[in-house]
């Protein structure tokens, strides 16, 4: 018999940024449970899930990720992260493009989106090098604060709006957590 | 043209004196008439720039929130705030940006200054001759000055001038200065053209007084890697960036036949300026000197190389020095040496001591190390006490190397806390390594070796105070012994002829473009990309430029034949080539080879004509700056002088920390309106290039990027098509798919790869609703604008030839 799926991860604790020394300064991202923050996600009108390449070093988050995508929710792959989903067949809602323009395109307010019908108000990231996603985190937070910045990473993201602590090390209840996340989405 | 300056005084009168500013006069060598811009000043060139960055729009990524520059600070600029000075988060990021690329300037230019006074003071003040072949000689000189240097001495002019530049820039950085963020990137990228023309004179001195190759393709194949150093004799290590004292030390062991005794490895770009030494056609210097130093390895390797014992005597110059070499070689009990006043690192200044007493002291470890700022002294001092102190430190070097026993009681003492992990730049799960260890397994270590980019963070953070890179030593002593490798020595500038030769190709796009892979050794994820990424581009028929610390790494690798890069492929300016063009300051011939592609193949004038030349290159020369590796604020400057010349650059996901960037936006086609400069008519093109200062996350994305980033707006049908194949081709192998914006850049079906031609056709007529003739294998309607080979871009009015 499987085991039961773990439930009630607290994601709220050990918020230390994967890079120690990245401090950016008094603002900090604050860390969220799962059930908060799918619910979050859920409620974004525009919502863009960003994936980078360590994706392809997951498989099992990489099918959370296609999950998410099916739910409806576009995806950005950037880096070679597209790979994943070639190999998974699953192409309709994924949109390949790298982090930097894609960041570029996100701090202008008169931007399109990647399927030309508006700007994002929330991205999601994961699966991204960390001090790549925290600068272009950085970058949102500086310059286009309208879009919600969530990381749903291992990782504690300190310029992020909304991130777990840091489950780097704990890759059970890091894909527990995950599974919580979207249970809430689906509520 | 040719300035002298002085003043004099007339005899027997007294209190006067007639001063004589300048006397000005043409040179006869020289035909093109002065162009505009000569001797640009900080704000001359700002409309250039601020075209650049009106279509790649700068782009900040802040490190900080906060700005602690003044004693209002710390003020917290989160969300674009103002500090209390008036400056906003923009603008700070601005400031550092140009505070960086200072950094950057002034260490090739301070680096140019000291050759200037040594070479002169060596080696008088010999003529500026870069033989036959190399007639347009000093191209980023020409272009900034105006005037040519005829000998040594001449190059002081673009000295003073570069200083005085660099000043009024950094005064520009002071509290209450400048405040407007495109100013201070205007300003930046006037810091990074000055670093061109630092490098640029930098270079030409030591090609000169160095007897350095001139453009050799063929320049000899050295050994490098830290198997290479014999363990047999005296091993001295040159590490930095100023040949000075190395090559006296060179000298020293050639003159006294000490050779047998010792062997001299280079670390950095001293590496590669000593093994150029004496391979060119003058005659200074012992033939052929240049092939027998080694090249110990990349800067990313040093503290390894430290730690593996290799060494017994450091003579440290300038520039991409660890700040505690001091402390790694006193506990090993290898002396220190340091060669210029820019690293001092607290030693006794030993430069008026007697070579004997100094020797004394070195080998019967009186003092960890000196100061001896005379170069010839020093590399005496080098070479005498390498052979010397050898057969004394051999026990210190025996105590430092982990026994079996002590390799297992510090796998012992982790307690998989995972701190380690949480610094480490590449990611690397180091308990991991250490589980698999205990097991008995030291493959995980072996694995990550060339990973390692060697910063020590992990051993700071290790509250069990474990040495992590023993730990890595001990798993790699094989691997250290068998690294031996061969790398073409610096070649200097591209030949007159060379570019004759690939000039129109590389125009219209027959050759698909040039990469130029320069920069430092931290890498993300390893040594290999180096060798990978040269390779992909040499075997598609690319020019592959390379220099610094990128040209020693790929060295490393061998094909399935057992051929490293350098024998896989010749070393000419040309494509399907791999050509080391030598240290980090050979990187302005990079730059050269492009302005020489503007007025030797396209006869434009060059001669102070700085935005003209940068025009012609954004426009016309499908050129790709890589720096996969960068990790110092030259690189910075590097790629900001690069930037001002036209040349997009990639860089990896750690050059975050450079805080800006230059990004294109394809969703403004008024960003890609240019001048037909036949009749001044407006046109709009296709975003080539689409990036002027790019960040990739993977070496797959930056491949892919690159080969993007070779398109330009005077491709030729063949060109395009070219330009394309690979392109798709590369984003197909390495990111699994046809880039998803590659119709944006067919004018027409010749435009199109002839392996997708029937496919993409057809995806253009159902996804983005292009009219196609079929029959006439024709588009009626669609492209941005058709194919023409005689269009004639230009950002600047003045290129303008009839108006309509």
């Amino acid at each position: 018999m499987a085991a039961e799926p773990k439930k009630g991860i607290d994601t709220t604790k050990n918020p230390v940024p994967f890079e120690m020394a990245q401090i950016p300064g008094p603002e900090m991202a604050k860390t969220y449970m799962p059930k908060v923050m799918g619910a979050i996600i859920k409620k974004a009108k525009r919502p863009l899930l960003v994936v980078g390449a360590e994706l392809l070093d997951d498989p099992a988050m990489f099918d959370k990720v296609v999950e998410i995508g099916k739910m409806g929710i576009p995806i950005a792959a950037t880096a070679h992260s597209m790979k994943g989903f070639v190999e998974r067949g699953y192409t309709d809602n994924v949109y390949m493009i790298g982090l930097h323009p894609l960041t570029s395109y996100l701090r202008f307010e008169d931007w399109k989106g990647l399927d030309g019908k508006g700007q994002y108000d929330l991205v999601i990231f994961t699966g991204i090098f960390y001090k790549f996603a925290n600068a272009m985190f950085s970058a949102l937070k500086n310059f286009n604060r309208n879009i919600k910045r969530v990381s749903i990473d291992r990782y504690y993201h300190v310029n992020a709006d909304m991130t777990f602590g840091n489950l780097a090390f704990e890759p059970d209840n890091y894909l527990a957590a995950i599974d919580e996340l979207i249970a809430a989405m689906k509520k | 043209m040719v300035k002298t300056e002085g003043s004099f005084a007339v005899e027997d009168m007294k209190n006067v004196q007639i001063n004589i500013g300048a006397v000005v006069k043409e040179a006869d060598e020289w035909d093109q008439p002065m162009g505009p811009f000569p001797k640009p000043g900080v704000a001359t060139l700002r409309d250039w720039d601020f075209k650049l960055a009106n279509r790649y729009k700068i782009f900040y990524a802040p490190a900080d929130d906060t700005c602690t520059l003044c004693t209002y600070g710390p003020c917290d600029l989160t969300g674009n705030k103002q500090g209390a000075c008036g400056l906003d988060m923009a603008g700070y990021c601005g400031k550092i940006v140009l505070i960086a690329c200072l950094m950057g300037t002034c260490a090739h230019s301070a680096h140019g200054r000291h050759l200037h006074h040594w070479c002169i003071e060596k080696f008088g003040n010999l003529k500026f001759d870069m033989g036959d072949e190399i007639l347009v000689d000093s191209p980023v000189y020409q272009t900034i000055m105006g005037s040519k240097p005829t000998d040594l001495k001449g190059f002081g002019e673009g000295l003073n001038y570069l200083e005085e530049e660099v000043v009024q820039l950094m005064a520009a950085t002071h509290t209450g200065q400048e405040g407007y963020y495109g100013d201070f990137e205007s300003k930046a990228l006037h810091a990074g053209m000055l670093d061109l023309l630092g490098m640029e004179i930098c270079d030409m001195l030591q090609i000169v007084a160095y007897d350095m190759p001139r453009g050799a393709a063929d320049a000899p194949l050295v050994e490098i890697g830290m198997g290479t150093m014999d363990q047999n004799k005296g091993v001295l290590i040159a590490y930095g960036h100023n040949l000075a004292a190395g090559a006296e030390a060179m000298l020293y062991a050639e003159n006294n036949n000490l050779w047998e005794k010792v062997d001299i490895g280079g670390v950095c770009c001293t590496a590669h300026d000593l093994n150029r030494i004496g391979l060119g056609a003058g005659s200074n210097l012992p033939k052929g000197i240049g092939t027998k130093p080694k090249v110990a390895g990349a800067m990313g390797w040093w503290r390894k190389m430290v730690r593996s014992g290799v060494m017994d005597c450091i003579m440290v110059d300038e520039q991409c020095v660890y700040c505690n070499v001091l402390a790694d070689s006193q506990k090993r009990k290898i002396p220190v040496i340091a060669t210029t006043d820019k690293i001092m690192l607290g030693l006794p200044d030993r430069t008026n001591d007697p070579v004997d007493a100094i020797v004394d002291d070195l080998v019967n470890f009186k003092m960890p190390g000196v100061a001896i700022l005379d170069p010839t002294k020093a590399g005496e001092v080098g070479i005498r006490v390498a052979i010397a102190v050898k057969p004394k430190r051999a026990e210190a070097k025996a105590q430092n190397l982990l026994t079996e026993a002590q390799f297992k009681a510090d796998l012992d003492k982790c307690t998989q806390c995972n701190k380690c992990a949480f610094v480490c730049p590449p990611h690397i799960k180091i308990s991991d390594l250490i589980s698999e260890a205990k097991k008995g397994n030291l493959e995980a270590f072996s694995g990550m070796y060339e990973i390692c980019v060697g910063c020590q963070r992990c051993e700071e953070a290790c509250p069990q105070g474990i040495n992590i890179l023993d730990l890595y030593e001990y798993a790699n002593r094989q691997y250290v012994k068998d690294q031996k490798f061969l790398m073409r020595s610096g070649r200097g500038p591209a030949r007159d002829t060379e570019i004759r030769k690939v000039g129109a190709p590389i125009v219209l796009g027959t050759i698909p473009g040039v990469i130029a892979l320069v920069g430092c050794s931290n890498y993300p994820k390893g040594t290999k990309e180096a060798y990978i990424m040269a390779k992909e581009f040499a075997d598609r028929g690319y020019i592959v430029v390379t220099s610094g610390c990128m040209a020693m790494d790929m060295s490393l690798y061998k094909n399935e034949e057992g051929k490293t890069i350098w024998e896989q492929y010749e070393g000419g300016f040309d494509g399907r080539n791999v050509c080391n063009t030598g240290s980090c300051v050979s990187n302005a011939n990079i730059a050269d080879a492009a302005i020489k592609v503007a007025t030797i193949f396209a006869h434009r004038n060059h001669r102070a004509n700085f935005d003209d030349i940068a025009d012609y290159i954004l426009s016309k020369v499908g050129a790709c700056g890589v720096a996969w590796g960068p990790y110092s604020q030259k690189a910075a400057a590097i790629a900001t002088g690069c930037n001002r010349l036209g040349i997009p650059v990639v860089v990896q996901p750690h050059s975050v920390m450079y805080r800006r960037s230059f990004m294109g936006r394809h969703d403004k086609p008024e960003d890609w309106m240019v001048i037909d400069a036949r009749d001044g008519s407006m046109q709009q093109i296709e975003p080539a290039p689409e990036a002027m200062l790019y960040i990739a996350e993977s070496m797959e994305e930056a491949l892919t990027e690159m080969a993007k980033l070779c398109l330009r707006p005077s491709d030729n049908s063949m060109g395009r098509m070219i330009k394309l194949t690979h392109w798709c081709e590369i984003s197909e192998k390495y990111l699994g798919k046809l880039p998803p914006d590659w119709h944006e850049y067919v004018r027409a079906v010749p435009d199109l790869p002839l392996k997708w031609r029937d496919q993409m056709m057809k995806e253009l007529e159902e996804k983005h609703g292009w009219k196609v003739d079929w029959k006439a294998k024709k588009f009626i309607s669609g492209p941005l604008r058709p194919a023409d080979v005689s269009f004639d871009p230009t950002n600047i009015p003045r290129k303008i030839r009839a108006k309509k």
